[in-house]
């Protein structure tokens, strides 16, 4: 449980401290308009063409930060959810003494 | 809310299909983490239809336009970048689970009675997929898609009576030009689509049908396994599976966007380093591989017929191996050990 708990509060810090740079670097990137795209590659030269504006980008990894920390959250919900399903479930086989399944899927 | 449910009831008639639902039970032993990769591939359909009309919205399929329609959605669409990448991705990590959940269902001898039609459902299945990566493949319409595609057409050419046409038909002429751009996107956006549907709704109603696979010993009745509900008991298990799977889909898509090479030019010559998209690299090393001439016959026919068979080898797995489900299939085994290290060791050979 303490070794969980430590790894609960690491994972929460970094996502925090992903945040938190993320922001920093889109209001660094918002602070400087004038670097806001990057140089398209000219086709046909060679180079694949990969431009993104910064402003975008940044704001994505924004996203995906919180992306990350929803999908955090929502697992921390589902494992609730998981657990206590398991144990109506027990309580249901209990109740009617046997819970394997007599064909397979069924 | 219960004249709704009501209404929705009396028109689709939803009910058995609860019913059913909440009977459903799912086996719990060792290899239960395989049932997962089924769902994960419906996860990877999704997205790609959702990103694959966004993109359709600016992609033009024309000689003149493809390669210039993916540099402005990538450069600039808002997010086009992001959602081309999810696509390419998308569909990478959806190959990969194609693969893990036939080769799990291969490893554990599922395909065989009686589920034989289950498997060939899923072989097609994993050839509309690859058919959706390679037309995909041409559609920005640059240097290495183009050259990369003239490889994969000519391949048919070398068989006997119908290699030239099936060549031919594949590339809406003679060679690869503007037509077969139209063709692959067509085909893209709209035939395999609808053939990929109609197949996995067979596939999904055998899979119902059958049931889950058990594992060999429950199979031979030795062991009985528990089992839980499938609802909500699994669709909250398979619920995290998704989650996980879509933040490392869209990490993967931010950091690792593709780009798109030069427009293609018909006239110039093939650029060095042509390679297939990594699932057809191992097929790529071994065309390299034949000599020109085996005893006398044409080395590209041979090693063609010798991928079909082994193709077909594939597709008829459970008429080849059609012993009881409770037999263990040593041999079969060892074979797809084989196959599986034959086509890491081709591939990581290619990329070398």
């Amino acid at each position: 449980v303490k070794g969980r708990r430590r790894a609960i509060a690491a994972a929460s810090v970094l996502l925090l401290g992903a945040l938190l740079a993320a922001g920093w670097l889109e209001a660094e990137a918002q602070d400087a308009p004038s670097a806001s795209l990057k140089p398209a590659a000219a086709p046909g030269h060679g180079n694949p063409a990969a431009a993104r504006p910064i402003k975008e980008r940044m704001a994505v990894y924004v996203i995906l930060a919180w992306v990350w920390l929803s999908i955090a959250v929502l697992l921390g919900f589902l494992r609730l959810r998981v657990r206590e399903a398991d144990r109506v479930h027990r309580m249901g086989l209990f109740r009617a003494g046997d819970g394997s399944p007599q064909e397979p899927g069924h | 809310v219960k004249a709704l449910r009501s209404w929705i009831e009396d028109r689709l008639g939803l009910r058995p299909v609860a019913a059913y639902m909440g009977k459903k039970e799912v086996p719990r032993h060792g290899h239960t983490f395989l049932y997962y990769t089924g769902s994960s591939i419906l996860l990877f359909l999704g997205i790609q239809i959702v990103t694959g009309v966004l993109l359709a919205f600016y992609y033009r399929p024309t000689l003149a336009e493809a390669n210039a329609s993916v540099i402005r959605i990538i450069t600039e669409m808002p997010v086009g970048w992001l959602v081309r990448s999810v696509h390419s991705w998308s569909a990478t990590f959806m190959i990969i689970t194609v693969f893990a959940h036939m080769l799990g269902i291969a490893f554990t001898k599922s395909y065989r009675k009686p589920r034989e039609a289950t498997w060939l459902t899923g072989v097609l299945l994993l050839g509309a997929t690859l058919a959706f990566g390679f037309t995909g493949y041409l559609l920005p319409w640059d240097e290495l898609s183009l050259a990369a595609t003239k490889v994969g057409t000519n391949l048919p050419r070398a068989l006997p009576i119908i290699g030239a046409l099936t060549t031919k038909v594949l590339r809406a002429g003679d060679d690869v030009t503007g037509d077969t751009l139209s063709r692959f996107f067509i085909v893209h956006v709209s035939v395999l689509p609808l053939a990929l549907l109609a197949i996995l709704g067979i596939h999904v109603f055998l899979v119902q049908r059958h049931g889950m696979s058990l594992p060999l010993e429950a199979e031979r009745g030795k062991v009985k396994l528990p089992a839980i509900p499938f609802w909500p008991n699994f669709v909250f298990r398979e619920a995290g599976v998704w989650l996980v799977l879509l933040g490392v889909l869209l990490t993967v898509a931010i950091f690792l966007a593709p780009g798109v090479g030069p427009q293609a030019d018909l006239m110039a010559p093939a650029p060095e380093g042509i390679k297939p998209e990594w699932y057809f690299l191992f097929m790529f090393q071994t065309l390299k591989l034949f000599p020109a001439r085996i005893l006398g016959l044409n080395g590209e026919i041979i090693a063609v017929l010798v991928m079909m068979a082994g193709m077909a080898a594939v597709l008829f797995l459970p008429f080849i191996d059609n012993r009881p489900s409770d037999r263990r299939g040593r041999i079969i085994t060892g074979l797809l050990w084989a196959g599986v290290a034959y086509a890491v060791g081709m591939s990581i050979w290619s990329l070398l």
